[in-house]
């Protein structure tokens, strides 16, 4: 993970959990410091030996008093202390909650993702189709721009050499349905499929996600 | 090192880094890398803490083109040193009394 990266997640991170902008960019402006004082070639190994930014926000979140469900960690041991001594007998030392999601939620949740099959499957059915459709549609009208350019453009020639005038027009405005069809609709096209794309797929991973979490408040 | 540290202790070493000279974030890591095994996003919070309690103030300094933070301890974070230096050196004879049998008796216990 590099610098970017990192500033990144843990803006979107603070952001989620609500930390006013100030802090947020305090707590920024330290990190990307620390970035900038570790030298330029070692922005991988610096964000490594930091954690992952979902673990540094839940830590600043807590630190301004934000409580954040999921796993704390705090101080933050880095890895590769002996964890059996993480408990040592000087200070009533900071012990590291167990995960939620015991054996019953998990199952709970698949019953429940079981039972409710017949409400969300056609769901799921018909946000992907809807997304499908969406990409022929625009598949489509690019191949009738095309192809509207492509005969405008031979109807032209054919009709050049009888009608030189109509044939004239025709040539125009097929180079002209041609030039929009480029222009228009290729830039929006190699981001638009794309990116359906990555909604279908991450529709799926979220519908997913659920069911594996097992509930719907758990997101 | 396996002995964990506690987040007082923490604020005690930060404030001692700072009380000999001001200085910023990574220099400050690096120092206290010395004795512990913490990373950068350990010390935020900490750093973050002790200037809401007014125990650390910042500036920023040119450096190289940018703008380093650096801290300097208030006089509220002088007392509270003391304080923590205190506490820390009963807290050490107390257990180098058992662990390392040092001090008056063995079994005396306070």
């Amino acid at each position: 993970m590099n610098k970017l990266e990192f500033l990144t997640r843990l803006r979107n991170n603070l952001e989620r959990g609500g930390l006013p902008s100030d802090d947020i960019n305090d707590a920024l402006s330290y990190y990307e410091e620390v970035f900038l004082d570790a030298g330029f070639g070692k922005e991988e190994e610096t964000a490594a030996s930091m954690g992952s930014p979902e673990d540094v926000a839940v830590n600043i979140l807590r630190e301004s008093g934000i409580h954040v469900g999921g796993a704390p960690i705090m101080p933050p041991q880095r890895t590769g202390a002996p964890q059996g001594q993480q408990q040592g007998p000087m200070m009533g030392g900071y012990v590291p909650p167990k995960k939620k999601a015991s054996g019953g939620t998990i199952a709970l949740g698949i019953i429940l993702g079981i039972v409710t099959f017949p409400i969300w499957f056609p769901i799921v059915c018909v946000v992907v189709s809807l997304l499908f459709a969406l990409i022929v549609v625009l598949i489509s009208l690019v191949i009738a721009f095309f192809a509207a350019a492509i005969g405008l453009l031979f109807g032209g020639v054919v009709a050049l050499t009888e009608f030189p005038a109509v044939g004239m027009m025709f040539l125009g405005a097929g180079l002209i349905l041609t030039g929009i069809a480029i222009l228009v609709c290729k830039p929006a096209f190699s981001a638009a499929i794309p990116a359906i794309g990555r909604g279908i797929k991450g529709f799926c991973g979220w519908i997913v996600g659920l069911f594996k979490k097992g509930g719907k408040e758990n997101v | 090192m396996g002995f964990s540290i506690n987040a007082g202790l923490l604020d005690a070493m930060v404030l001692s880094i700072v009380q000999n000279n001001d200085t910023y974030g990574y220099e400050i890591t690096q120092y206290l890398r010395k004795a512990v095994d913490i990373s950068e996003s350990t010390l935020y919070p900490v750093l973050r803490r002790l200037q809401k309690g007014e125990m650390l103030e910042t500036y920023d300094k040119e450096f190289m083109g940018r703008n380093r933070r650096y801290y300097r301890i208030t006089t509220k974070g002088n007392d509270s040193l003391e304080e923590y230096r205190e506490e820390w050196r009963s807290h050490k004879k107390k257990i180098d009394s058992i662990l390392l049998n040092e001090g008056a008796g063995y079994n005396e216990q306070t």
